[in-house]
């Protein structure tokens, strides 16, 4: 037996898109205080092959039933049948940091990026915020069920085949929100979340946003990395890096912040401030 | 919320400052039942030569020798140990992991300067393994001093710091500043860094490369050498003749599998986990048949029929990584488990289980 907390069942499963599959545990101790942006480690206790744990977004999370859904590719976990248990630990990370007074929120997601976003749709709605989701996939066949998101939510698809919506990637369809939106949160991959904090960078200067500082010669700047830094920078970015021991210890799943400074995925992130990272080793 | 006022009633006492509400976050991994096994005073005992007190209460209630020298005064009070990597700098786990069970701690590799590591990806998924490559991240041979060695003097688990540089001239300048330093038992010198003289081929493939960096840094380093080799070499057995005449108190063997994963990382990048044990089993029984010194071996240890082997061919000590990370609780596990083995089969001494598969 492993010293680890905690195993859950899979109480249903199915896949949702070719090679992408949503299973639904029944893990009361991850649904009770998780937050959106932070992630499980799951291992098939079977599995013989798959050495280390994984990490998989939370995508739904339900406190009143325990019930924990989880979007991923469906790999060797996509095999898991109803009534069977796993190691699921967590949640781990940071989650995302809404600034209270925020009505707009833009989402930005490529592939399974949104599986990082979809709670953070969830809560945004509970709490009466308006939200636009962009997706860019390559194809019609890969674009995320509007089926699944929560109704009050406006859904843009880009493709890059143009068999869905608009023909190109779904950068383009950022800068028709930009100044509508009062945050934004972007998942997917690593090129895609380096373009949009290169765009986020400037919005500022673009968008004519005053720096409004406090009475008396402003606030003290908030130290990088802090819950009030992250709600106040516009994009917040969910990284996907593959996660090797979730206690902070292995590094395994650090990448470079600005300065030079290694962030590890499991502990300073799996969300970040865009400007908290060094786009240009990442990219 | 507007501050009250305070109106004083009588004298001039001043009002019992309220103590601040500490919050503890709640570990995701249970704590293992702790029970002491070593003390200080051991520790003062094994420093002069004397073996340590067998550690106390296995299942059967029978105690069996688990001691394990490793040269120069570093005596192990199990066979067990944690091998440089999952555990970091031991302070990582030291509420979850009862690193008192522990033959040794091997630290993260160090080296002389702060070290930022590989760009992401880092880690990819291997069939029974991992392919990684971290670059070497650590905060400094300095840094790591100032902030763990007063922690690791308090531990009653030795602390083997793993050393990582470019040259020996790197090596010893590192090693020298360990020098004296009460909580570091022993240094591992990692024989599978790049070698910068040689165009960043690992000191481990080159016996004079591997034996000269031994010999630089035993003139500067009086307490327990591991020289710790990656697979790789023509002939091991040439690597680890030269390396135990050189100096070498132990050799540990075997570092990462220089390997690479598309998608994956790839510069330095190597395999890790159960897919290299039957690799490691190898350069194990050929060290073991080349060299006098004691033997740890690393590679894909999962589970306790992995370390009889490693013991079975002639292994002193075993160290379990990779598998550590998923699983924390496993080296202090398996530490159990073996002890329990050995009672099992009527040995008074774990030893009697080492090199049973080379007769």
């Amino acid at each position: 037996m492993t010293t680890l907390l905690a195993e859950a069942e899979l109480v249903e499963s199915r896949a949702i898109l070719p090679g992408q599959w949503i299973g639904s545990f029944h893990a009361p101790h991850v649904a009770s205080g998780a937050r959106a942006g932070q992630f499980v480690h799951l291992r098939d206790p079977d599995s013989t092959t798959e050495l280390l744990r994984r990490s998989v977004p939370l995508n739904t999370v339900d406190p009143s039933t325990g019930i924990v859904t989880l979007h991923a590719r469906s790999g060797a976990i996509g095999r898991l049948r109803v009534g069977d248990r796993v190691g699921l630990v967590g949640p781990f990370g940071r989650p995302f940091e809404v600034d209270p007074r925020s009505r707009h929120l833009l989402l930005i997601a490529a592939g399974l990026g949104i599986a990082a976003l979809r709670m953070l749709a969830d809560e945004a709605v509970r709490d009466g915020r308006q939200v636009t989701l962009l997706f860019g996939a390559t194809a019609a066949r890969d674009v995320y069920p509007s089926s699944l998101l929560p109704d009050e939510v406006e859904y843009l698809v880009a493709t890059a085949d143009g068999s869905l919506g608009h023909h190109g990637p779904v950068t383009d369809l950022v800068p028709a929100y930009e100044a509508w939106a009062d945050q934004a949160f972007a998942g997917g991959p690593m090129p895609l979340l380096a373009e949009l904090a290169r765009h986020a960078a400037g919005r500022r200067e673009r968008m004519g946003v005053a720096h409004l500082g406090r009475k008396r010669g402003g606030g003290r700047p908030e130290p990088p990395g802090s819950a009030t830094a992250r709600r106040k920078s516009f994009l917040q970015v969910a990284l996907d890096q593959p996660v090797g021991c979730a206690a902070a210890t292995c590094l395994g799943c650090a990448v470079l912040g600005a300065g030079g400074v290694p962030l590890r995925t499991c502990r300073e992130g799996p969300v970040f401030a865009a400007p908290e990272l060094d786009w240009a080793a990442l990219s | 919320m507007k501050a009250r006022k305070r109106v004083v009633t009588s004298g001039p006492q001043t009002p019992a400052r309220r103590t601040p509400t500490v919050r503890r976050i709640k570990s995701a991994i249970v704590p293992a039942a702790r029970r002491p096994t070593s003390t200080t005073s051991d520790r003062a005992r094994q420093a002069a030569g004397a073996p340590p007190s067998v550690p106390v209460g296995s299942e059967a209630g029978a105690s069996v020798d688990l001691a394990v020298d490793l040269g120069r005064g570093l005596v192990l009070a199990t066979p067990l140990i944690a091998a440089s990597g999952p555990f970091g700098y031991g302070v990582e786990v030291a509420d979850a992991v009862d690193l008192g069970r522990l033959g040794a701690l091997v630290t993260r590799g160090t080296t002389l300067r702060a070290r930022a590591g590989s760009p992401p990806p880092r880690m990819a998924a291997a069939a029974s393994g991992i392919v990684h490559a971290l670059g070497y991240q650590n905060p400094g041979v300095d840094a790591v001093i100032a902030k763990h060695e007063p922690t690791w003097r308090s531990w009653p688990v030795p602390v083997v710091v793993n050393v990582c540089g470019e040259s020996a001239g790197e090596f010893v300048e590192l090693v020298s500043r360990l020098e004296g330093l009460a909580g570091v038992a022993a240094v591992e010198l990692n024989l599978g860094c790049p070698n910068a003289a040689r165009g960043g081929t690992p000191f481990s493939v080159d016996p004079d490369a591997a034996a000269s960096l031994v010999a630089a840094v035993r003139r500067t380093w009086d307490r327990c050498l591991i020289a710790k080799l990656s697979p790789g070499a023509a002939d091991v057995r040439a690597v680890a003749r030269a390396v135990a005449s050189a100096g070498a108190d132990a050799i540990s063997a075997i570092g990462g599998v220089a390997a690479l994963a598309v998608g994956g990382p790839r510069a330095g990048a190597v395999l890790a986990g159960p897919a290299i044990r039957p690799i490691a089993l190898r350069v194990v029984y050929d060290v073991v048949g080349a060299v006098g010194v004691p033997v740890v071996a690393y590679g894909g240890v999962a589970a306790l029929d992995d370390v009889l082997d490693y013991l079975a061919v002639g292994a002193v000590a075993v160290g379990v990584g990779t598998a550590a990370l998923a699983d924390p609780g496993l080296p202090t596990r398996l530490a159990g488990e073996l002890e329990a083995a050995v009672v099992a089969r009527g040995h008074a001494s774990y030893r009697d289980l080492v090199g049973t598969a080379r007769r």
